[in-house]
């Protein structure tokens, strides 16, 4: 980092970029950056009700999760594999619920492969998936467009 | 008469082979797609895992190893311990031999696109401080302004440590105990981490453009400096438009959307630059390492065009979930970056090319068009599938069955294509004892590089619409 400063503070003489207010350009980018990761760490994604935090088991079945690479397949919020249904209100969607979920983790359905796992841990990843869904709804069916070219949810939904 | 190898040139390879395992594993996720028990030893979450981690490799070891390269030709001494360097190669390719281990054996533990045990995480960011160390230890001895494409490279190898650890904030509950927050952090990380490696790449892109041509201006024009602080502001802030529907902070969406369109001013730079270019009857394509830098900005404004509409949230909720934003990774790492780097392996080559290696990059570029173009039709079906009806997923995955079937079929062709250019590759970087390689510490005068190496490529009209 020695070497980096004296980059910046121009003593290897006068830069394209070295210009004074350039590098004030770039440092104000970067504290904005600092501060903007400080906000989307804390306040900005706060849990609107206790009922959205991981509980234990929902955390241990997040790990599970993890372990078996389920994010090759599946989705949250539309981020993650194609091969396999989104997951995000799996718990709650009509004709699913958390026992058909727990079915197609023991048993597997299709191309999802039977994981293998104990009657503890299919109940802990239920638990996380129950916890997804209480986080929002996904995918988004309402075309309330607004004229700036976001839609309603976006603002709805905000934290 | 064979080169000596260097950590660049051992990068490069490393790299090219990265790149060949990958895009096998791509072949083979892909066709699990159409065909479910397509290579049953490994299964898709095996498969996808070693495609992406390998071709992300390829991204890596071969921006690092341009870096390793240019760098002392560019400041004019030798690189500041060539013994790191090495050091660093090896513990990249222990690590690299590690995470595929692990995907075969069926440990996972971290997140999508980095789902190796995150301990081996650990080798990889302390390799990654010798190449900041050696980095600036080398760089700070430059005389005079510093070019765009060095505080591309500065800016690229010290953010890539800041996000990579950013991405493994996971690991503290803090972060887990919360889905919206550990969503929204992960595609924080990763966003910035994909415009850390975009600078690496640009920057090296930049080079071989001004090594290539002569042009030194190029890199220290205002519109340069201007287009590393447009790229530099939307790595830092236009990370959220991968996450409008999580339902996180409203500025925290808003922001991104504000910024991705800041991304036209480059699209409208590049038509008003290609038109200029094609007045000229200049495309850069007497060399195939010109012929790659042609395709690459064909490939950015494709993938930038895209880029832009799918920042837009009302487009996003549409293509946002499908295969849409795979044609948007893939014509960015593949499309983009990848033929920035072959042009950069090229060039470092600098030999003569066979025929099979020429006929690649057309089968490359023919075959990537139709991948592109299936995904974007997939996607688009099954966005609109998706969002206007209740349709189950299975029913949705038949209606876009075709453009699997010609993903899945292009990817064959894609395959072969880039099996043709590694095979080129490696013989050149083998056979080669050229001017910018022979003396690994030396450097070369660009005035030293025959005019038939040239690539007559748009910087020089750039210059003119500048002046």
């Amino acid at each position: 980092m020695v070497a980096f400063n004296k980059v910046l503070d121009g003593s290897n003489g006068p830069s394209g970029f070295g210009v004074h207010r350039h590098r004030v350009v770039y440092f104000v980018l970067v504290g904005l950056f600092i501060l903007q990761s400080g906000l989307t760490y804390t306040v900005s994604t706060e849990a609107a009700s206790p009922a959205v935090e991981l509980n234990d088991a929902a955390q241990r079945g997040e790990a599970l999760y993890r372990e078996f690479n389920c994010t090759a397949c599946h989705q949250f919020y539309g981020l993650g594999g194609h091969m396999g249904p989104d997951l995000t209100n799996v718990t709650v969607a009509a004709g699913k619920g958390p026992d058909f979920a727990r079915a197609v983790i023991f048993h597997g359905s299709g191309l999802m492969p039977n994981l293998a796992v104990s009657k503890e841990q299919a109940d802990d990843l239920v638990a996380f998936l129950e916890a997804v869904a209480a986080t929002g709804t996904y995918p988004i069916r309402s075309l309330d467009l607004t004229p700036w070219g976001t839609y309603e949810q976006m603002h709805s939904d905000a934290k | 008469m064979r080169s000596e190898l260097t950590p660049a040139k051992g990068f490069v390879i490393a790299g090219l082979l990265s790149l060949l395992c990958g895009a096998l594993f791509g072949v083979i996720g892909s066709w699990q797609h159409v065909l479910p028990n397509f290579v049953d030893a490994i299964p898709f979450v095996k498969s996808r895992p070693l495609h992406v981690s390998l071709v992300i490799a390829w991204i890596f070891l071969t921006a690092v190893g341009g870096v390793y390269h240019y760098l002392p030709k560019i400041v004019g001494v030798p690189l500041h311990s060539t013994r790191l360097a090495w050091l660093h190669l090896a513990v990249f390719i222990g690590t690299g031999f590690a995470v595929i281990a692990s995907y075969f054996l069926g440990r996972f533990g971290g997140r999508e696109y980095w789902e190796f045990p995150p301990a081996l995480g650990i080798p990889i960011a302390l390799s990654w401080s010798l190449l900041i160390y050696n980095f600036f230890r080398t760089a700070n001895k430059h005389k005079g302004p510093w070019p765009a494409y060095l505080w591309m490279w500065a800016t690229g190898v010290v953010f890539f440590l800041i996000t990579y650890a950013e991405a493994n904030l996971y690991l503290f509950p803090h972060f887990t105990s919360n889905m919206v927050r550990e969503l929204t952090v992960q595609w924080k990380a990763y966003g910035a981490l994909t415009g850390s490696w975009n600078l690496l790449v640009y920057g090296t892109a930049m080079v071989v453009m001004e090594r290539s041509t002569g042009n030194t201006a190029i890199a220290r024009s205002k519109l340069a400096y201007l287009l590393f602080g447009l790229g530099f502001t939307n790595l830092l802030f236009g990370w959220a438009h991968h996450i409008y529907p999580v339902p996180s902070a409203l500025w925290i969406r808003i922001l991104a959307y504000a910024i991705s369109m800041t991304e036209w001013i480059i699209l409208a730079r590049m038509i008003h630059q290609w038109r200029a270019t094609m007045e000229d009857g200049k495309n850069g394509s007497s060399t195939l390492f010109g012929r790659f830098l042609f395709a690459s900005e064909v490939w950015v404004f494709l993938n930038l065009g895209v880029a832009l509409l799918i920042s837009i949230p009302a487009i996003n909720l549409f293509a946002h979930g499908t295969h849409v934003i795979v044609a948007h990774a893939m014509g960015s790492t593949i499309g983009i970056n990848t033929t920035i780097l072959f042009a950069s392996v090229f060039f470092i080559g600098e030999r003569a090319h066979s025929g099979p290696t020429r006929a690649g990059f057309w089968i490359f570029n023919g075959s990537l068009l139709a991948f592109w173009l299936c995904l974007l039709g997939a996607g688009m079906v099954k966005g609109w599938f998706t969002v206007m009806t209740d349709l189950p997923f299975q029913k949705i995955t038949e209606k876009i069955w075709p453009f699997i079937a010609g993903f899945a079929v292009s990817g064959i062709g894609l395959f072969t294509g880039l099996s043709l250019l590694v095979w080129g590759a490696l013989k050149v970087l083998l056979a080669s004892n050229n001017k910018e390689e022979g003396d690994a510490h030396g450097t070369v005068e660009l005035d030293a590089i025959p005019v038939e190496n040239r690539c007559p490529s748009m910087p020089e009209k750039v210059m003119q619409h500048q002046r």
